[in-house]
């Protein structure tokens, strides 16, 4: 039973990393019709961002974590900029590719700097475990899940009281008729590719001590994101929160009971049997094609 | 070349011809590099027909070569089965897993066919990794070559000689699925199933062929490689496998058979020479992506076609009849 | 009434999405060699009638028959196959391929059809059918030049072409005149005809331009809110008072 209760804890953990991923994924699909294959690589770099700021700048871990949202989010908005407005109306598949190019010269990049040794990044807390009602649990994995909800919380705001956030939403709904009603489109999508990275960033921060630190970490936590964004029908926000904490726990509970050799595989598991039971997840609705 | 056509059709021989002059009096070094570029020519053939004429984003590619070198590999020194029959049967092996995801493919949104595919991929990796008791793991398989009439088939030429007539047979036969109905049923559901639907072609069934022929040819092309490399780990069939395919088809030019010719030439020569260099060469297919994409999106046979160096490519039998007619 | 079998026939269609009925018991019968026009203002239902027909939407309840046989339960490519194409709203072509490419999709099912004999010759004729049907069209000139360096009216003639070119018995035109000039719109309208007389073909037509409907059809149908509210010769219901009520408001 105490074993069961740390497990969950820390899926729940995991769990809230995997939600922020699908976020950014599903962020930027609903505005550009496109999955952003580089998102795992976005949070890679906020990882290492954050790495770099406590090992070279040594700032404290609060800082660290503003550093990577702050330059996260201009990176987000340099990449729309630079590279997908020009291909933003064309076919799908060159859209993705563009994402696919970006994602492996990502990596390349960070491989120079960083790619000789596995890195770490050290707890926020001193102490290793806490006791909570007799329950040993990680203040780390405590930390991230908080973290992880105020985040979403101000997400929420964000959409729903501030000028752009409402922008967003329109746009999302129909690009055209934003742009009928005034609304500089353009703007929308670098400020969606820069908030999807600023949310990408923080999970690789958020992510940084809770994994180990290496140019390929990203491809993971996309995977795992997609799963959770797939659960939740790639639709909706709180889909992605559930999706998330589902694929987190699930796997935490297969490698503790099950063996931990199929943990890595478990969230590629879910995804097969998910979309092969619901093709439109769990909280998805059929989408109908015009023609 | 459009201006010369009896250059056009005599270059496929000259071609063939060249490249078995030149190998008898190549190093086994370049032999080995002529190899490759063979083998990605037909790796990139069949990623041709998927992503670039179909259209279907499907990440699993350098898994299903992985699959096909296993196959060949095992086969040939765990069952003692020979080449000859192990590498046929790495290209069914691979269709028949490729045809299998052809069935997300069907059922479920564009978006999630790529994750999928992608997730398969890192799941046959792996199974390659962790089964040991059949791939060996990490180890890696080693495979046995081939008899011809009592003649051991090892070494560098002799792979070219089994590899030039597979390489020469599997272009000559996408030359004729593309031009075939086939081929543009192909293009149909690339750019939209409805109307594919619309004028009689079965959706699910063109997606199950083209998924299980673009299998198949990954499955040949890695038969291949396990036999000019000798020795496979899974490692080899992962992202960077997986890279190096999608830039082969985005650089050569999708929607081209000629295409996937050029992008292996171009690209099979330049990993051997940053061979350490991991990080360099992730940039290089990086940019390759983004910048060919961005720029050419038709890739090099693009400019190539427009300035009548390369003929053109139609989708039809025996089409240049209708030019004559004036 | 003329006693002629009927060709394609509807009976009693009702499509619903979700709580809302698109289509309300809609029955249509349509002889061969008829040109059959169906209007109605927007909302009408007539696009997702249309679409029944073709098989891209599925029926709540009815049926439809092509030909005396039963194809509610076909799925759209088995449609095709039996005869029945169309065309759609805004040209959906491949754009970088050639007219003759473009073209023979549209005969896709002669290859499919059993019978593995004379490969060869099937490609050979399937060309011979595409250079007659261009022929036709007037576009012959055409057939190895890519779709997106054609102008705009050859591009619809390109997809008519698809349409047609397999000899189909039904041919549904999803708004044709769209965007077209008057004096287009009257080219349309005398190839209408030609398709029918000529090419031997069923036509069901959507159309919001008026004047082509009533000045080119054999009969006309009207839907206003999913339900039929006039049928009959153009005249008829170009002065039928519900008509003239659901296109201009209350009189």
């Amino acid at each position: 039973m105490v074993n069961l209760l740390t497990l969950l804890v820390a899926g729940l953990a995991n769990g809230s990393l995997y939600a922020l991923v699908a976020l950014g994924l599903v962020l930027i699909y609903k505005t550009q019709d496109v999955v952003n294959f580089a998102h795992g690589e976005i949070l890679m770099a906020g990882a290492f961002i954050g790495f770099s700021a406590y090992t070279f700048l040594h700032l404290p871990y609060g800082w660290s974590l503003v550093a990577a949202v702050l330059l996260g989010g201009l990176l987000g908005a340099v990449i729309e900029r630079v590279a997908f407005r020009r291909v933003a109306n064309q076919h799908h598949i060159t859209l993705a590719m563009v994402t696919v190019g970006l994602s492996v010269l990502m990596k390349g990049l960070a491989r120079i700097p960083f790619g000789r040794d596995i890195n770490t990044y050290p707890p926020a807390f001193k102490a290793d475990r806490v006791v909570l009602w007799g329950i040993p649990i990680s203040p780390q994995h405590l930390l991230t899940i908080a973290m992880a909800a105020s985040l979403a919380v101000a997400l929420y705001l964000f959409f729903r009281f501030t000028a752009l956030g409402k922008k967003m939403r329109a746009t999302q709904q129909t690009i055209v008729g934003a742009q009928l009603v005034g609304i500089n489109t353009g703007n929308v999508f670098a400020s969606t590719w820069a908030l999807a990275a600023m949310i990408g960033a923080a999970a690789g921060v958020l992510a940084a001590p809770l994994s180990l630190l290496y140019p390929d970490m990203g491809t993971n936590f996309l995977l795992k994101g997609f799963a959770a964004a797939v659960l939740g029908g790639f639709e909706s926000v709180p889909g992605a929160i559930v999706g998330g904490f589902i694929v987190g726990v699930v796997e935490m509970l297969f490698g503790g009971f099950v063996s931990t050799v199929f943990q890595q595989v478990s969230a590629f598991f879910i995804i097969i049997l998910v979309l092969f039971l619901k093709p439109d997840g769990l909280f998805g609705r059929r989408a109908l094609a015009r023609v | 070349m459009e201006r010369l056509p009896w250059l056009r059709r005599l270059f496929p021989f000259v071609l063939i011809l060249a490249l078995l002059a030149a190998s008898q009096v190549m190093d086994n070094y370049l032999q080995y590099i002529v190899n490759l570029v063979l083998i990605y020519v037909i790796i990139g053939i069949g990623l041709n027909f998927l992503l670039g004429f179909a259209g279907q984003f499907a990440f699993a590619h350098a898994a299903l070569m992985g699959i096909g070198a296993y196959t060949a590999a095992l086969l040939t020194t765990r069952v003692g089965l020979s080449f000859w029959l192990a590498l046929p049967l790495s290209g069914v092996v691979a269709a028949v897993i490729g045809a299998g995801a052809a069935l997300p493919a069907m059922r479920m949104r564009r978006v999630y066919l790529a994750l999928v595919t992608l997730a398969f991929a890192q799941l046959i990796i792996w199974v390659l990794i962790n089964w040991n008791a059949v791939t060996l793991g990490t180890d890696g398989v080693d495979l046995r070559a081939p008899y011809l009439f009592g003649w051991r088939m090892r070494g560098d030429r002799n792979t070219f000689y089994i590899v030039l007539p597979v390489t020469v047979f599997l272009y000559w036969l996408a030359r004729r699925v593309l031009e075939s109905h086939v081929g543009r049923a192909f293009i149909a559901i690339r750019e939209n199933e409805i109307v594919a639907r619309s004028n009689g072609i079965s959706v699910a069934w063109t997606k199950t062929l083209v998924f299980a022929l673009s299998a198949f040819y990954a499955g040949i092309g890695g038969g291949l490689y396990a036999l000019a490399l000798g020795f496979i780990v899974p490692d080899s069939f992962g992202l960077g496998q997986l890279t190096l395919h999608f830039s082969i088809v985005v650089l050569g030019g999708m929607l081209s058979l000629y295409g996937a010719v050029i992008g292996a030439v171009v690209l099979t020569t330049l990993p051997e020479f940053l061979r350490d260099v991991q990080a360099l060469q992730e940039i290089i297919y990086g940019l390759v992506l983004m910048v060919v994409i961005l720029v050419m999106p038709q890739g090099i046979v693009g400019p190539l076609k427009r300035f009548g160096i390369l003929p053109r490519e139609v989708l039809a039998r025996n089409w240049r009849r209708l030019e004559r007619r004036g | 009434m003329t006693g002629r079998p009927v060709l394609l026939e509807a009976r009693d269609v009702t499509i619903r999405f979700g709580g809302l009925v698109a289509v309300d018991s809609v029955s249509m019968a349509i002889v061969p060699g008829e040109v059959r026009g169906l209007i109605g203002p927007n909302g009408a239902g007539k696009t997702t009638f249309f679409n029944a027909i073709s098989g891209l939407v599925p029926l709540s309840s009815g049926l439809i028959r092509l030909g005396g046989e039963d194809i509610t339960a076909l799925p759209a490519h088995r449609r095709a196959a039996a005869g029945l194409r169309r065309t759609f709203q805004s040209v959906q072509l491949l754009p970088q391929q050639t007219v003759l490419e473009n073209v023979l999709i549209g005969l896709h099912t002669s290859f499919t059809a059993p019978g593995w004999r004379d490969r060869r010759g099937r490609e050979a004729a399937a060309q011979a059918q595409v250079e007659h049907v261009l022929a036709f069209l007037g576009i012959a000139a055409r057939i190895l030049t890519p779709v997106n360096r054609l102008t705009f009216a050859e591009q619809r003639l390109t997809e008519i072409a698809r349409a047609i070119v397999s000899r189909p018995r039904v041919l549904l035109l999803d708004e044709p005149a769209a965007g077209l000039s008057p004096t287009e719109v009257e080219g349309l309208g005398e190839l209408l005809h030609r398709l029918r007389d000529e090419w031997d073909v069923t036509i069901l037509l959507v159309e919001h331009v008026l004047s082509l409907v009533l000045n080119r059809s054999d009969r006309v149908t009207v839907l206003e809110n999913g339900r039929l509210i006039a049928e009959g010769c153009p005249e008829e219901v170009a002065n039928n008072r519900a008509v003239q009520v659901a296109y201009m408001g209350v009189e």
